[in-house]
């Protein structure tokens, strides 16, 4: 408990100290009153710049899949937070709560992530106007 | 470098933070003041200020990303014809850096990501996090071209006046161009000098005059000052356009404009509260 403390608290000092930083503004994207939690398998990770990106197939009540791509920080910003390309992996059941897009389209902004292990990490990008 | 700060600086805190903060970031927790050196302005073989090294913003730069930070209210002197610019970059136009499109002069003093400046005899680069660059040639003989290609940091002439460094740009582009975050316009009648001083080892300042006839009534200066960073800080790699899924989703503009000059929204929903940790 007190390592993921840790993490929360080195994720938030991460984030502060990024303001401004941000490729894109979060308003220009992002609906700020839909706020939502998916769970899924995790099926695809673009650990890229400007963002990175990771799918999730998430099970809708009727029975069908739908993937979802949640938006994180750049890489540099993501790793000097300690969130690392290999604390994803294929198969992993997590959980994301961010923004969705305001085009309605099944992408959102990872803004909180709970990985497959129960570690909470930051995966917004810092200094986009969103929530920090 | 750290070290020799961390002697000079009032406060524990202040080396520690320098020490611990990432290259990607500025410093929010200081102000220029805050962090004191005693150290002497490096300078290069023929006696001018070096200005290289690698340099954060401060928290005092507020609003951040707002070209009108000095001006009251943050209100920019716009003429009908930057008006309606102004109009259609809010309900037309997407950020062009959001597209990996080079941001420019000014716009790239207003960002709060860091930058790098390497310095030769005769031209200094600026290094840019995105991967961009500014090249600047410093000859006082040199002039502006009568009609210089249009370009997002523009013809770009530098030249010493004592130890200050003026550089004199004309010659941007107006289209795919937003003077900072907030969607603020400027037209190819731009003019931006740049008076970059080094008053120690430790800060980096600029007072920039930015002339545009055609968009704003009148001249305004923007200022603004940066920390050096560790020596072991530098510009990656960032290959802005690999993956650039977010570009069929963004929006017109930069959304809201905050009371404080910033762009956000003032309180969006609350995220579910986090599940419990096993």
């Amino acid at each position: 408990m007190k390592i993921r403390f840790a993490f929360l608290v080195a994720f938030v000092v991460g984030a502060a100290g990024m303001r401004l930083a941000a490729h894109h503004s979060f308003a220009a994207q992002y609906d700020p009153t839909k706020a939502i939690r998916i769970t899924g398998t995790l099926s695809k990770v673009e650990w890229g710049n400007p963002h990175t990106y990771f799918y999730l197939d998430v099970k809708e009540p009727d029975g069908t899949v739908v993937t979802w791509g949640c938006e994180g920080a750049a890489p540099a910003q993501l790793s000097r937070r300690g969130f690392k390309r290999g604390d994803l992996k294929l198969g992993d059941t997590m959980t994301v709560d961010g923004y969705r897009a305001r085009d309605g389209s099944h992408l959102m902004d990872a803004r909180r992530v709970t990985l497959a292990d129960g570690r909470i990490v930051s995966g917004g990008s810092p200094g986009d106007g969103g929530p920090q | 470098m750290t070290s020799l700060l961390c002697r000079a600086a009032a406060a524990t805190a202040v080396c520690a933070t320098l020490a611990t903060a990432p290259a990607f970031a500025q410093i929010p927790e200081l102000s220029a003041d805050d962090v004191k050196s005693t150290r002497p302005t490096p300078r290069t073989a023929s006696g001018k200020p070096d200005f290289s090294g690698y340099w954060k913003g401060m928290k005092d730069t507020k609003p951040g990303g707002n070209i009108g930070k000095d001006l009251p209210g943050w209100k920019l002197p716009l003429t009908p014809a930057g008006e309606a610019a102004l109009k259609r970059n809010l309900t037309a136009t997407v950020d062009p850096e959001a597209q990996c499109i080079i941001g420019g002069i000014p716009r790239h003093n207003a960002s709060g990501l860091p930058f790098e400046v390497l310095q030769g005899a005769n031209k200094i680069a600026f290094l840019y996090w995105y991967n961009y660059f500014r090249l600047i040639p410093i000859d006082p003989n040199r002039k502006h071209s009568e009609d210089p290609d249009p370009s997002f940091f523009g013809e770009e002439l530098g030249r010493w006046e004592d130890d200050t460094l003026v550089i004199d740009s004309v010659g941007f582009k107006d289209e795919k161009v937003w003077i900072d975050e907030n969607a603020n316009p400027h037209s190819d009648a731009l003019h931006v000098v740049e008076r970059w001083t080094r008053p120690d080892a430790d800060h980096i300042h600029v007072e920039t005059l930015i002339e545009d006839p055609k968009f704003y009534t009148r001249p305004f200066t923007y200022s603004r000052t940066w920390v050096l960073g560790a020596p072991t800080d530098q510009i990656a790699e960032y290959s802005c356009s690999e993956n650039n899924v977010h570009s069929d989703h963004l929006g017109f503009g930069p959304g809201p404009i905050r009371p404080d000059g910033t762009r956000g929204y003032i309180e969006e929903a609350p995220l579910p509260p986090p599940l419990p940790t096993p």
